[in-house]
């Protein structure tokens, strides 16, 4: 029994096994693949299985290469070609001459005039700016922040009736100025307020229409029936849930209603 | 055992198509890749026509001042105050761009409303390195946006139907303003330039899907209009672009405050 395994043993790697280094070797590799080759194209079923999905991978793989270059590749290889920089100089000796020093005179003559006039926007008196997106206010004096805080503005919603009336509930952007300052303000609730409860709308003047002491102790007007005035909602000071007047908190109202006047600036953005 | 003649033709035939296919695609992306790369310096070729700007480079020649770096800053200055007086005539709101000191102001009517400071900016190479005469040409006047692609939403109404009677009237709740939604936007101008603000804030999977998904799409809609171009044998439009990464929030607040049809104003050093 030894004997035999051992005659196997010797027998094996000359006769049945070729070399182990040769297995990687150029030619036995081709001579691997030509083989395989010959042996799937005798399966013709296989063989076509095999071919289609080498197509069909190929395809999807140029196809896709092509995407990836005109999507990624492209747009970067626009940016390719060079822009000459124009020379820019700092020459001692021009700076020395008469006519350009006269042009750099006038240039910064024209640019401090223009400052001026464009500084001479920002008003030195009173104004306020009011951030709808984050719904806060900052309240400047003689062009320094003086207070700053939370507030409410439009809560962007579309009321809408079955008979196709409409309101959208938004605060106004841009510049306006306080028109109006009112202390004790009644609250003369609009066609909406009723439509919004579901309520029957009442006359112009309906006693159902005023309401007391909703509006905080003071009001200011900017126009076109939008108010910056207080609140009975606290718990909703900065976020944006009014119905496009501007919502201020009783102290902050207060302050901002002792420090603007008629005429002072609004800013809302 | 063999294959048949017929299927050997039609195997070869395959392989043909497939290399005539592939090597179509490798033309096609030499003509890609060439028009692409020619649509830039059309586009330079455009401005220095429209801003008469050989003209100017003649007398530069003559004229050392037109390239001494003093001189250029100021008229850049001048410029640039000069198109933000224009834009402060109007009483909407606008976006100023400083890339030397790398802030975006929101103004309304010259007055400051918002400030921020961008981390990082990219631009094209004509913006960054472009002739100087041709940057002034540029900044000398306000850009006007006349086209947007978003995230978010400009004006983010809800519509809500009026109820029919008080039993069918629910209170507003408390709006959720925990939600965060990724904030990336592209303001096209009329003149093509392309102002791409990005949210700074992308450790979150769902703001970097977002800006992957947005980025996708811009890129898709780019290589449509690039391959309509191509098809024709035009030069594909190229578009100058500056791109500025910003705080989410800060993000949001210019694109809600600027009006649909705003104006830009651009500072470059």
């Amino acid at each position: 029994m030894e004997d035999d395994v051992l005659k196997e043993d010797v027998t094996l790697p000359s006769e049945n096994k070729e070399p182990e280094e040769d297995i990687f070797t150029p030619e036995s590799l081709l001579k691997l693949i030509k083989s395989s080759y010959d042996r799937l194209r005798q399966n013709t079923k296989l063989f076509r299985l095999v071919q289609a999905i080498g197509i069909a991978a190929s395809s999807l793989g140029l196809l896709l290469l092509t995407g990836y270059f005109i999507l990624f590749i492209a747009p970067a290889v626009k940016e390719l070609p060079g822009v000459r920089k124009s020379e820019i100089t700092n020459n001692d000796e021009l700076k020395k001459d008469p006519a350009y020093k006269k042009q750099i005179s006038q240039l910064t003559k024209d640019i401090q005039r223009l400052s001026r006039k464009y500084n001479s926007f920002t008003s030195g008196q009173s104004y306020i700016v009011i951030n709808t997106t984050e719904n806060r206010f900052f309240l400047y004096r003689n062009k320094k922040l003086v207070r700053e805080g939370f507030c409410s503005s439009g809560s962007y919603t579309m009321l809408q009736t079955e008979g196709d009336r409409k309101w959208i509930f938004k605060t106004p952007k841009g510049k306006y100025w306080i028109q109006g300052k009112i202390t004790h303000p009644v609250w003369r609730r609009p066609d909406w307020a009723f439509v919004e409860e579901g309520l029957p709308i009442p006359p112009k003047e309906h006693p159902s229409r005023y309401e007391y002491g909703v509006l905080g102790d003071y009001a200011m007007s900017i126009g076109d029936g939008y108010l910056i005035h207080g609140t009975i909602y606290k718990r909703f000071l900065g976020m944006p849930v009014t119905h496009g007047c501007v919502r201020l908190a009783d102290e902050d109202l207060e302050a901002i209603y002792n420090t603007l006047s008629i005429g002072s600036k609004v800013y809302i953005f | 055992m063999n294959m048949e003649p017929e299927t050997e033709k039609k195997i070869s035939g395959r392989i043909i198509a497939m290399i005539s296919v592939a090597l179509f695609l490798i033309l096609f992306i030499i003509y890609y890749s060439a028009m692409m790369m020619m649509s830039p310096v059309k586009k330079y070729a455009e401005i220095r026509n429209e801003f008469g700007i050989d003209s100017t480079e003649k007398s530069r020649e003559d004229n050392p001042v037109f390239s001494d770096s003093t001189y250029l800053r100021l008229l850049k200055e001048k410029a640039f105050l000069q198109s933000r007086m224009i834009m402060a005539e109007t009483d909407s709101i606008y976006l100023t761009l400083n890339l030397g000191d790398s802030t975006a102001h929101l103004e309304i009517s010259g007055v400051s409303v918002h400030k921020v400071k961008f981390s990082e900016m990219e631009a094209s190479k004509i913006f960054i390195k472009g002739d100087e005469n041709l940057i002034l040409s540029l900044m000398s006047k306000p850009f006007t946006i006349a086209n947007d692609w978003a995230t978010i939403k400009k004006e983010p109404v809800m519509i809500k139907m009026a109820p029919k009677d008080t039993s069918e009237y629910k209170p507003d709740i408390m709006p959720d303003t925990s939600v965060t939604e990724p904030v990336n936007y592209i303001l096209e101008m009329t003149d093509g330039t392309r102002i791409y603000i990005c949210q700074q804030e992308n450790e979150k999977s769902d703001d970097r899907k977002s800006r992957s998904q947005f980025d996708f799409q811009y890129r898709l809609r780019e290589a449509k209009s690039s391959m309509r171009s191509i098809f024709r044998f035009k030069v594909p439009e190229y578009h100058l672009f500056i791109k500025i990464y910003l705080p989410r929030s800060d993000a949001k607040i210019i694109y809600r405050a600027i009006p649909k049809y705003g104006q830009v104003g651009l500072y470059r050093e």
